[in-house]
């Protein structure tokens, strides 16, 4: 079975995989794989960019998304042409010759993989370059095209180790044939500094409780005075945050970190 | 299954920096005589690995070695929508109401369409208005723009070919390229540590290496190693940085935007106002002066003129001294960030990266922030381990075996192929304009010469800089341009003053602008005859990647792909069907066959000692592998650093000049280049700071780096790039902007939602573009990529294209320096109202009629008559 690794935390959002995708299939005929894609509009593989956090204390996240091939997959099963097939690899394929264009798959696919092609009246959407795999390229056109080793692919029992730390994108995303490492965390950042000596306040004591729960992580200043707490969960939380030095104490009491949160340039006087 | 292989597989240099190779490899797959893909190269292809000897980087158990794949960027992936694209000129194209017998109506240039002429016809043209103006105005009364970046290719080199046939018939005025994308080091660094590669760090040998060995921190000042190396080797780089955090050196970004590094490598962002990097430098040699922070006894032995700097620093010069509370007010960084920058790059082993490009060294006096940088590494022991000034891989990958230094202006190469690349790096003609200055010289109708100081030439000296010339020449006082002939131009948009610009070209003082391109746009749009060129998938060629900092070098043969598209030629045998006409077809083509060449360049390279032609072209590509003892190459500096007696530096003083008696000495009264770097407020020829009164008008500081999706104006119409939301906003109609970045509370304040269509506009006309609003920058700046197409709907007024340099400042980087100013000025950004919609509207109707394609923008068929053919 053929998997797809995608490793978030070396994709740096060129583009290339989206790119290599359209000039594999934009105006090439594939047939019985897959008939071209149009020019623009249609995304296989589709990079989305997530920006976190405000000035200056910003991250950029990038996230291609693909067709998964699901192991349940919907729109299989909803397709009453039986133009949409798994293959002995895992990979699903629409056959372009079956499909009889009822769009009904593009509002089936929950990640929205699925575009329909208007001019040849057909669904389409990644074959994972099955036309090349069967003609004994090593991998698909988004993966060759990937310049950092972020996305990889290939047999799902040599990525044993990579599957047992991935995660799914979002809560109720389909278990499928693509796997995701190391997506970002919302983080709660910071500068401290004194107002009155204009300096930043490096090795102060930060305490980020959750306001829920009974959870605290513990953070020191760094030599710019910044605070990072990185790798925070994504969903809902209120904290409250305590900053220590040189005996003083200061609680920033409210602190809404659904998203990733900078507090900015936090005065702090010491004297 | 499919046959996926298609007919043939073809080698190309995907780099677009032109000048014979560069990097970012492809593979070409080609069938039925069309491109199929286009793909990384795989350097093992014909190779086998065991056979290459390969370098590797080694830092806390981490490794860091060439993977044996290229890393072309998304454009040049994306390269066959260039091949193909609707805008690529097709036949040879004559302006529908220039006559040369008749009327020439120069002020409809950048407004008339064009009809189609054959290559016989046009060529007749051509030669009998070189014969005319030669006779009638003297030779220099023709200038030829021929320079710049372009495709890689070396038999058929795009630029700079007509000055062959016009060298051959007695001369022609040159126009010089200046340091584009790095003033600040070729006007400023120079004065400090002498004459460098162009004014870059040199030498630079294996500092890669010494900075991932010994860097523990790296400023990426104004430097954005996720962009502008695409153009040249693709995505190295990024490999490179992601090693760099995982061995733990740290990456602070200062510049203006979260820049495309910033976003995914910053371990910290300090955002800092543009063009206002001198205050920041100044106030962190204030830290270091006044906490004793530097390095005392290699200033002791390595620097003179620091007393100077020092007093200037302090106070003693012009009575500001110059504190972090000083520079805040200027640069916008807290004054607590600035001292604990200032500590934090004492204390650590730091090096400064950068890769060309960007408003930091492209701004008005942008030779001060470069003065002022090598100052700072200066105090902090520059060429000792880890400390240096990385051209991020540019220069300092490791050294291979047996390749030779080729500089491809070499005279003892043919005059085929060194003439036309001279021109790109050296003023080689006896009447000279710098690039910077044309827009000044076509306009002038004083008689008053234009004088400068130095041309600009990229491979120019120091002393260079210190002579005066003029044009025209004082023995010719009444030449004036009269005919251009221009190759591949984008001066419009992608140089200064490009309003200024397009109004010159329409001066009805110059009767004949001829170009050639293979698109359609920016200055050919005010061209009289256009020539349509093709791209290096058209033609048979050779290229040499050994440059520009990629995992590999390698020399490839690059067998033509696919026919030319319509009528076009490669840039070289336009020129040679033009001398034919004028009986200089011999002198220009040498009588060579192109397999004749592609082994003279073999030769060049001394291929000979390392393998045989037969195996080589067997092969298609020679791939070079590391030299075996690449590791014990000094780093950099090192060898001055540790004895400056006797590895001293290339300045009359042989050591670093904090301050220059050479300035002193040829430009006592220079105000804006004193012999010390200073800060500049103010001068007679800018007036760009938040000082300005202007501001009242015009409150935001403009950047604008090389573009993202763009190697300066190249790749502007590719449908696949232009989907990216950075590439381009999609208008209420439809129309594709370029995207100006605005902070989030900048929009708000001025009522501006994202992708709203907004314009950008200072006393030098409006540019129309799309909104991004954004946290990826700081209050008080607009961010756009340069090199967007002209699209003027008003030429000279008003660009609907997003070229950002038709508003840039028409002066130059100072009084004595003729590099451009194009980034760091003042502008207003606000809504478009619709009455400005409909007075542009009755003004100029045709700009508005114009076929436009919403993916791909601008077309060729929306400036030709009676064209439907697409």
């Amino acid at each position: 079975m053929k998997a797809f690794i995608v490793d978030l935390s070396i994709c740096n959002g060129c583009y290339c995989c989206q790119i290599g995708c359209k000039d594999e299939h934009v105006a090439n005929d594939w047939t019985p794989y897959a008939k071209p894609q149009p020019d623009t509009g249609q995304f296989w593989i589709k990079v989305q960019e997530t920006i976190r956090g405000s000035v200056p204390k910003v991250k950029m996240a990038y996230t291609p998304n693909m067709c998964l091939h699901c192991d349940d997959a919907k729109c299989m099963a909803q397709c009453k042409s039986g133009a949409i097939y798994r293959r002995p690899d895992g990979l699903i394929v629409i056959d372009p010759q079956k499909c009889t264009g009822c769009k009904l798959c593009p509002d089936t696919c929950p990640n929205g993989m699925i575009y329909f092609n208007e001019d040849l009246n057909i669904s389409q959407k990644c074959t994972g370059c099955a036309h090349l795999i069967d003609d004994n390229w090593d991998v698909p056109r988004c993966v060759d095209s990937c310049p950092t080793g972020a996305l990889k692919f290939g047999e799902e029992s040599d990525f044993a180790e990579q599957i047992a730390k991935a995660e799914p994108l979002k809560a109720n995303s389909c278990k499928g044939r693509v796997y995701y490492l190391n997506a970002p965390k919302d983080f709660v950042a910071g500068t401290i500094y004194d107002p009155v000596e204009k300096e930043v306040v490096i090795g102060a004591v930060c305490t980020l409780k959750d306001k829920a729960g009974d959870q605290t992580l513990t953070v020191e200043t760094d030599n710019f005075g910044d605070f990072w707490f990185n790798d925070l969960p994504g969903e809902k939380r209120e904290y409250s945050l305590t900053i220590e030095k040189s005996g003083k104490t200061q609680v920033i009491d409210t602190i809404d970190a659904t998203n990733a949160v900078n507090l900015g340039d936090i005065p702090m006087k010491l004297v | 299954m499919s046959d996926t292989k298609g007919d043939k597989t073809v080698f190309r240099s995907l780099g677009l920096g032109g000048f014979y190779g560069g990097g970012a490899e492809g593979m070409v797959d080609v069938k039925d005589g069309k491109i199929l893909r286009v793909r990384p190269f795989r350097f093992d292809y014909k190779y086998d690995r065991e056979s290459i000897r390969t370098w590797k980087f080694e830092k806390n158990g981490k490794t860091l070695e060439p993977t044996w794949k290229s890393m072309p960027s998304p454009f040049s992936l994306a390269y066959k929508k260039r091949v193909y694209s609707p805008n690529r000129i097709k036949y040879p194209l004559i302006r529908v109401d220039w006559d040369p017998n008749g009327e020439r109506n120069p002020q409809n240039r950048g407004k008339s369409k064009y009809r189609r002429i054959s290559w016989d016809d046009v060529t007749t043209i051509i030669a009998n208005e070189i014969t005319r103006i030669h006779g009638k105005y003297g030779v220099n009364a023709i200038l030829m723009q021929g320079d710049g970046h372009g495709e890689c290719k070396t038999i058929n080199t795009p630029h700079g070919q007509p000055g062959i046939l016009l060298d051959h018939m007695g001369g022609f005025t040159l126009q010089v390229r200046n340091a584009d994308s790095w003033e600040g080091w070729y006007w400023g660094a120079k004065h400090v540590w002498g004459q460098g590669v162009q004014g870059m760090y040199w030498p630079a040998h294996n500092i890669v290496k010494d900075s991932t060995e010994h860097s523990e921190m790296v400023l990426f000042w104004g430097c954005d190693p996720e962009t502008t190396p695409w153009g040249f080797t693709g995505q190295f780089t990024s490999s490179l940085m992601y090693y760099w955090k995982d061995i733990g050196i740290k990456q602070v970004y200062i510049c203006p935007d979260l820049n495309y590094g910033a976003a995914i490598h910053a371990d910290k962002w300090i955002p800092v106002l543009p063009n206002t990097d001198a205050a920041l430098q100044l106030a962190i040699a204030y830290i270091w002066i006044t906490e004793g922070l530097y390095d005392k006894e290699y200033v002791e032995t390595h620097v003179v003129g620091f007393d100077k700097f020092s007093d200037y620093v302090l106070g003693k010069v012009d009575g500001v001294v110059h504190t972090p509370e000083w520079a805040s007010g200027k640069c916008g960084v807290p004054e607590w960030t600035i001292k604990a920058l200032a500590r934090e790059f004492a204390r650590k082993v730091t090096s400064i990266a950068h890769y060309f490009g960007g408003g930091y060294i492209r701004g008005p006096w942008s030779h001060e922030p470069a003065r002022l940088e090598i100052c700072l590494l200066g105090m902090q022991g520059l060429g000792k381990p880890g400390v240096h000034q990385h051209q991020l891989s540019y220069f300092g990958m490791p050294r291979m075996e047996g390749l030779t230094g080729t500089s491809f202006w070499n005279p003892e190469i043919m005059e085929r192929l060194a003439l036309p690349v001279l021109s790109s790096v050296a003023n080689w003609q006896e009447s000279a304009l710098p690039k910077t200055l044309v827009h000044k010289a076509l306009a002038n109708k004083s008689t008053e010469p234009l004088k400068f100081m130095g041309t600009g030439a990229i491979e120019g000296s120091v002393a260079s800089q210190f002579k005066e010339h003029s044009f025209p020449l004082v023995t010719e006082p009444e030449t004036r341009i009269r005919m251009m002939w221009t190759d591949t131009p984008c001066r419009t948009t992608c140089w200064n003053g490009g309003n200024e610009t397009e109004e010159a070209l329409r001066s009805p003082e110059v009767e004949c602008i001829l170009a050639q391109h293979p698109w359609l746009e920016n200055d050919c749009l005010f061209a009289d005859i256009i020539l349509p060129a093709n791209t290096h998938m058209e033609v048979e060629d050779i290229v040499t990647n050994i440059r520009q900092g990629g995992q590999f070098a390698d020399v490839m043969l690059c067998h033509k792909a696919v026919e030319p598209v319509g009528e076009s030629k490669s840039d070289f045998e336009i020129v040679l069907e033009v001398a034919k006409k004028l009986g200089y077809g011999e002198q220009v083509s040498e009588g060579a066959t192109t397999e004749e060449i592609q082994k003279k360049v073999f030769e060049y390279m001394n291929l000979d000692k390392l393998t045989t032609w037969e195996e080589f072209s067997e092969k298609g590509y020679y791939l070079y592998s590391a030299a075996k003892d690449w590791e014990s190459d000094p780093a950099g500096f090192s060898r001055f650093a540790e004895n400056p007696e006797k590895s001293p530096l290339g300045t009359p003083s042989r050591k670093l000049e904090f301050y220059s008696e050479r300035l002193a000495k040829h430009f006592p009264d220079d105000k804006e280049r004193p012999p010390s770097p200073q800060w500049i407020e103010k001068s007679d020829m800018h007036d760009e700071r938040l000082s300005s009164v202007r501001t009242k008008d015009y409150p935001l500081l403009l950047m604008s780096n090389h573009g993202r999706w763009r190697v300066h104006s190249q790749c502007d119409d590719i449908t696949w790039t232009r989907e990216a939301p950075t590439c381009k906003i999609t208008g209420f109609d439809g129309y594709k902007y370029e995207p100006l970045w605005l902070h989030t509370s900048e929009a708000a304040k001025r009522g501006i939602k994202h992708g709203d269509v907004i314009k950008v506009f200072n006393e030098r006309g409006i540019v129309l573009v799309g909104a991004y609003v954004t946290e990826r920058l700081m209050p008080g700046v607009a961010y756009i990529d340069h090199g967007a197409r002209i699209d003027p709907i008003i030429p000279g007024k008003v660009d609907r294209g997003g070229a950002i340099n038709t508003i840039s400042p028409d002066g130059i980087t100072s009084e004595n320096c003729v590099g451009q100013a194009t980034s760091g000025y003042l502008v207003q950004v606000g809504k478009v109202l619709p009455e400005e919609w409909a007075e542009w509207r009755s003004e100029n109707p045709a700009a508005f009629e114009r076929t436009y394609d919403s993916a791909a923008g601008l077309r060729f068929d929306a400036w030709v008559i009676n064209d439907r053919e697409v």
